[in-house]
């Protein structure tokens, strides 16, 4: 981890993490719940839910307001209580598409709207409750948990504590603080799995964080050191790393018996199990050029505003905001903008701070891009492909297998930014198909 | 941007930048060009001055004529067209015209940098070794019309046997090593100190070690590198065992040469006018060795540089060769 200032990508290219080095020594900061808390109803990879209460309603903190009918939704919860202001639509961070959302002004004193108990020993019972909780990929995928979790022939469980993004050290925190919390929901999760090997995948080093070591040990959870790299916290290169064997294309983990999930989400599922609270708060790093790193402790839906307004800082300084990883996140000016389930990470940046990719050159085919592709894939030529419209070659360079790390667009001389055509490419060949 | 347009990831970068590149690829040369001046001497250091003070005068003019014009400049830094004069500079042979040496850069920049650039949307040649190749055109012309197949320095050469070798490498056989006094074999002439040939190539140990650290550092097309001087060794050797006579020499000489080894680390790795993909990248050094060396067989002046412009133009080919197979394809037919 933690004495690490540079990750060595594929290629030998050296990423700068000196931003986040000796900031997990920083207790989290609990936020103070806000006077008005936006609640997307997408916070998921899937079907989009629908609100569950009225305009006019009053709420409790944890109380479903919004779910859909299937498999592949998660419910959503508020994170006050108080009264339903709005149901409206709204720019969403991520989708960039105008998204409906519930609006709840904090009012009176605060009432919990708790999670019924289940049986911890029933398999079925768990999955459900952490469906119920609205538990999602906290890693930044916000894929529903409560279907890997029911994924049938996994063999192996990983518990990815990676957290290799270079502005996000939240995990690491929450591993000193809640050690043993995060015990108990890892071990839940691997009932529900039902397997018999769990590894917890980390970057920290031996003897970094004594007491979840030893927790893990006395739990039969396997500790693995991982590659200090940025590429290998994705889903697909960690399963390479840990079990040898590569995700065969257009398939995924449990396809070849292994479960990935964020260390954050096993802490969120040890709050649903034993605490009875839905997914509503999580951890987040925060970074100003004013403040370095902290950590925070907040409640969902909570705006850019707020919780700026909470630091100390003024508004007026920053011209933009970026949600989750440096590396994958999305910058947004908007500072009404919500915070979300799978919101690990708060960065302001000033004016002055320059936009890397503002101006870019013609590409020069150094082939740097290619050489650090961590999934072995062709950025420069697929970008020629793209700019000719060219499905064939698309498809023959397999755009297909991107995992839109923009690890090629952080290397490229020229400062071009590929992921741009890389989506594009894989539009254009799903729209072929 | 406005308020409600997102921006897309990522928002950081590595930090380096195409003229930092540029400009570190010239440092690099400029260390070469050190060594070659100690070894050749006054000459080399005006052929180097003549290719750079050639370049930056007409990049200056077309960039000051661009701005003049309310143009993006081509290149906004001279950092891009210092770098070709100063291969240009180090391609020179030592015993050529200083006003051909101005000839060669002033076609780099301008037909084969700017030219190129403009008309074609990409360097497909390498501008210097195009514009070498365009004077030895003129060159062989010349000689042709004065009934000559080969040129007249070349003309008593013959590299395809063990004696010719042997017999050619007098013009290696004459050095001393100075300060130490020793006097040194064509072998190790050619490896440590020659005063024949390429002004980039007067010494091969420097280049090899310069060069290597470029590689590394600037993260230059290695698989280029490699390919070519691991070829044209084995080529060298396999030749050498077949025809007889001192292999030792037979390598040193296709190797070490100023146009193989030079050309390998600064020339054949220029990124635009070669390969992406790493098995075209092999086949490319692999075909400029066997290429180079047949030329080299039957005395061709230039052979080297006529070898990377004829590849350079299969560029897109060698990029669709085999392609690395994508994670999760192991094993996938297709």
């Amino acid at each position: 981890m933690t004495n690490h200032k540079y990750f060595f990508e594929k290629g030998g290219f050296k990423m700068d993490i000196s931003m986040k080095h000796g900031a997990e020594k920083k207790s989290f900061r609990i936020m103070k719940p806000p006077k008005k808390a936006i609640i997307f109803m997408q916070q998921h990879i899937g079907t989009c839910n629908e609100p569950l209460v009225k305009k006019g309603e009053r709420v409790l903190t944890g109380q479903k307001v919004g779910d859909a009918k299937g498999t592949m939704t998660v419910p959503v919860h508020s994170s006050v209580t108080g009264i339903v202001e709005d149901i409206t639509k709204i720019y969403h961070p991520v989708s960039n598409r105008m998204e409906t959302a519930v609006i709840v002004k904090r009012e009176g004193k605060e009432e919990m709207e708790s999670l019924p108990p289940v049986d911890l020993n029933d398999r079925k019972k768990i999955i459900e409750l952490v469906r119920e909780a609205g538990v999602v990929g906290m890693g930044g995928a916000a894929f529903p948990t409560h279907i890997k979790l029911a994924s049938e022939g996994v063999n192996t469980f990983i518990v990815n504590a990676k957290e290799s993004d270079p502005n996000l050290v939240c995990d690491v925190r929450l591993m000193i603080e809640k050690p043993e919390e995060i015990v108990k929901g890892i071990k839940l999760m691997a009932k529900a799995l039902d397997v018999k090997r769990t590894i917890f995948a980390t970057r920290t080093q031996e003897g970094e964080i004594p007491e979840l070591e030893r927790m893990m040990k006395a739990g039969g959870i396997e500790v693995r050191r991982v590659t200090p790299s940025y590429s290998v916290g994705s889903e697909k290169l960690l399963v390479r790393e840990l079990m040898g064997k590569e995700v065969p294309c257009g398939k995924f983990p449990p396809d070849i018996g292994v479960a990935v999930n964020n260390v954050s989400t096993a802490y969120a599922v040890y709050r649903a199990a034993y605490l009875g609270e839905p997914l509503i708060s999580r951890g987040l790093s925060f970074y100003t050029q004013n403040t370095g790193i902290d950590n925070l402790w907040f409640r969902t839906g909570t705006t850019v505003k707020e919780l700026m307004g909470g630091m100390d800082e003024k508004i007026s300084r920053y011209d933009r905001y970026i949600l989750g990883s440096l590396m994958m996140g999305w910058a947004t000016k908007d500072i009404q903008t919500p915070l979300l389930k799978y919101t690990s990470g708060l960065t302001a940046f000033t004016k002055k701070y320059a936009r890397p990719y503002e101006k870019q050159l013609k590409c020069i085919r150094c082939g740097y891009c290619d050489s650090v592709c961590p999934v072995d894939i062709y950025p420069s030529l697929i970008m020629k492909a793209d700019r000719e419209s060219d499905v064939k070659a698309l498809k023959r360079l397999h755009v297909e297998d991107c995992i839109l790390c923009n690890l090629c667009s952080f290397v490229c001389p020229s400062h071009i930014r590929l992921t741009e055509h890389l989506f594009d490419g894989k539009d254009k060949l799903g729209n072929a198909d | 941007m406005k308020k409600h347009v997102n921006e897309e990831p990522p928002h950081i970068h590595m930090g380096s930048s195409k003229n930092e590149l540029m400009l570190k690829t010239f440092l690099m040369m400029s260390v070469i060009a050190v060594a070659s001046v100690m070894v050749l001497g006054l000459g080399a250091f005006i052929h180097i001055l003549i290719a750079l003070g050639t370049v930056l005068i007409i990049h200056c003019s077309i960039h000051s004529f661009q701005i003049w014009k309310g143009m993006e400049p081509t290149y906004a830094s001279p950092a891009s067209p210092m770098v070709a004069g100063m291969i240009v500079g180090l391609s020179m042979p030592i015993a050529a015209p200083f006003e051909i040496t101005a000839a060669v850069a002033a076609l780099t920049i301008l037909a084969f940098k700017y030219g190129q650039g403009k008309y074609f949307k990409r360097k497909y040649l390498n501008p210097a070794a195009a514009s070498k190749s365009v004077l030895l055109l003129l060159l062989s012309l010349k000689t042709l019309r004065e009934g000559m197949l080969l040129h007249p320095h070349h003309l008593d050469l013959n590299l395809a046997t063990a004696e010719g070798l042997q017999s050619s490498m007098w013009i290696f056989g004459r050095e001393t090593l100075p300060f130490i006094g020793t006097n040194l074999s064509p072998a190790q002439s050619l490896f440590l100190w020659q005063t024949h040939g390429w002004i980039g190539g007067a010494s091969s140990l420097v280049v090899l070690v310069v060069g290597s650290i470029a590689a590394y550092w600037l993260k230059f097309k290695w698989r280029i590198i490699v390919s070519t001087l691991v070829s044209m060794t084995i080529l060298a050797a396999g030749f050498g065992v077949y025809l007889g006579g001192d292999p030792v020499l037979r390598i040193a000489f296709h190797v070490f040469t100023g146009s193989v080894i030079f050309l390998a680390f600064f020339m054949a790795t220029e990124p635009q006018s070669t390969p992406m993909t790493n098995t075209g990248q092999y086949a490319f050094g692999f075909s400029l060795a066997v290429l180079t060396f047949g030329l080299q067989l039957f005395n061709v002046l230039g052979g080297s540089i006529i070898a990377l412009v004829i590849l350079n133009i299969f560029t897109d080919r060698f990029d669709k060769m085999v392609l690395k197979k994508p994670y999760g394809h192991k094993g996938v037919k297709g």
